[in-house]
């Protein structure tokens, strides 16, 4: 079942790093086969998107919110709950209860070191030369000073921190988002954020330093930042299914408008919401 | 012989990164120009951080907490506004009668929500960082809650929609990370409405029922 604890909720961060269960190609080893398989899946996920919406007739609700897939968004959207409440969240809790704050802290702020090669490259790709350079500083000051980035030193330099990805990156280039899909295991997601994951994956320096047993690596890193994502969340998101009367619309909605921030890196929304 | 040039060449090359980073790192904090408050900015300045204090103050019950936090909010905001606005489109086939009987439901149920969500940064302090209009008579008032606990943390972004109407301001909407609460209520209300005909009455009760459970 460890598979399943790996890759649930993941908003970001490739399809199925884990490689085992979804792999469907199989291993073709080295890691220059990786951006292959995930382009791959990607596509095997849109087919099956596609499939589905040819069984289901939106009603006019789920037209507006651009979430033609609903029906079957919303069985997965369970399905994701369910496998969430049997695995992930005992863990979760576990990890808060017996693992101090500072430890915890120490392990995001690592992850988010290692994230940061892939935010220089958006930056760039976003022709971003200032952010680039914050996050360029960061990497430097926190990997080095910051003890492989256990300690973020950067944050109090003054120097601070964002993250960006690829979906971010062709939204900027004027890509649209497309339809909202709930993927299992992984969460909301859409078109553009699956083709996001993949590229950012590829993006990622540390899949090309040859060591044995990379997947080893690259499963437990995925395994800790889904950890620590659900973790940091776990009391937010506990508070938003408390208030809500539906609360797969409500999440769709927040993470829509997350998404949104984060593309347009805080600066006001251009569209008057009324 | 070749080996070591190679290391030191390596070294030199990451010195130059190394270098290169801090210079934009530097360069990247050029801080923005200060400026006189808007009036919207001073009135968010005045008026959020006494929400906070009321929060704060460990002197009163939380019956009394409750109660003052509803006065303050009820007088800060246009919660009927705010209301009308979470129906969207189910607003203009609505009765009078079943839109006040939401109307009253609703403020119960986000000073509920509302204080729940605020008690959580009441040890906080707040700071205006700016603001921008939206139409005429709007504003988004940008501030950032500190931690005094961790005062090196990214530090959350909570921004305010401010309404200017009859020479005085009301706050229409509140977001946190860029998460725009009335547009999630929204999208939650009218999804429910839409798996139930539309039937507002019948939301009305649910927000009863949560108002009572989350208290």
């Amino acid at each position: 079942m460890k598979h399943i604890n790996i890759s649930l909720y993941a908003s970001e961060g490739p399809l199925c790093k884990t490689g085992k269960k979804w792999d469907l190609r199989g291993s073709r080893g080295g890691a220059g086969g990786f951006g292959g398989r995930v382009m791959r899946k990607v596509g095997i996920a849109v087919l099956a998107a596609l499939c589905l919406s040819a069984c289901s007739t939106p009603n006019r609700n789920a037209l507006d919110n651009n979430d033609p897939y609903e029906a079957a968004n919303r069985s997965v959207f369970e399905l994701n709950q369910t496998i969430d409440s049997l695995t992930l969240r005992p863990t979760t809790e576990r990890y808060n209860n017996y693992v101090p704050e500072g430890v915890r802290d120490g392990i995001h702020n690592a992850l988010e070191n290692l994230a940061l090669p892939v935010t220089f490259a958006n930056d760039l790709m976003q022709a971003e030369p200032k952010r680039a350079g914050q996050t360029l500083g960061r990497f430097m000051m926190n990997s080095s000073f910051g003890i492989a980035g256990l300690f973020d030193v950067a944050s109090r330099a003054g120097i601070p921190e964002h993250k960006e990805d690829f979906s971010q990156t062709l939204a900027v280039w004027g890509v649209g988002e497309g339809p909202y899909l709930m993927l299992p295991f992984l969460g909301p997601s859409s078109p553009r954020d699956m083709v996001g994951m993949g590229a950012d994956f590829a993006l990622d320096p540390t899949l090309y330093i040859r060591i044995k047993q990379h997947i080893w690596w690259i499963a437990g890193r995925e395994y800790v930042t889904i950890l620590d994502r659900r973790a940091r969340n776990l009391e937010t998101l506990d508070d938003i299914e408390r208030d809500s009367l539906d609360f797969y619309a409500t999440s769709r909605s927040l993470y829509r408008q997350y998404r949104a921030k984060e593309i347009r890196n805080g600066s006001p929304r251009p569209e008057n919401p009324n | 012989m070749r080996d070591s040039f190679l290391k030191q060449s390596l070294a030199k090359a990451l010195s130059f990164a190394f270098f290169l980073g801090l210079l934009f790192a530097v360069a990247g904090l050029s801080a923005a120009p200060a400026s006189a408050a808007t009036p919207a900015e001073q009135f968010v300045t005045d008026n959020v951080q006494q929400g906070l204090t009321i929060l704060n103050n460990a002197q009163l019950s939380k019956e009394q907490r409750r109660a003052q936090f509803r006065d303050y909010l009820l007088g800060l905001t246009d919660i009927k506004r705010i209301a009308e606005y979470t129906l969207g489109q189910y607003r203009r086939t609505a009765s009078p009668d079943e839109l006040a009987a939401y109307g009253a439901a609703f403020k119960d149920y986000a000073v509920t929500v509302y204080q729940s969500y605020f008690t959580k940064y009441s040890g906080q302090t707040l700071q205006v960082t700016g603001s921008y209009p939206l139409g005429s008579d709007e504003s988004v008032v940008k501030t950032v809650m500190i931690d005094p606990k961790k005062p090196n943390a990214k530090p959350l972004q909570v921004n305010f929609r401010v309404l200017s109407q009859g020479g005085r301001f009301y706050v229409i909407d509140f977001s946190v990370e860029g998460v725009w609460i009335r547009e999630m209520e929204r999208s939650d209300f009218t999804s429910y409405l839409g798996q139930n005909n539309g039937n507002i009455a019948l939301l009305t009760a649910s927000l009863k029922k949560k108002a009572t459970q989350i208290k």
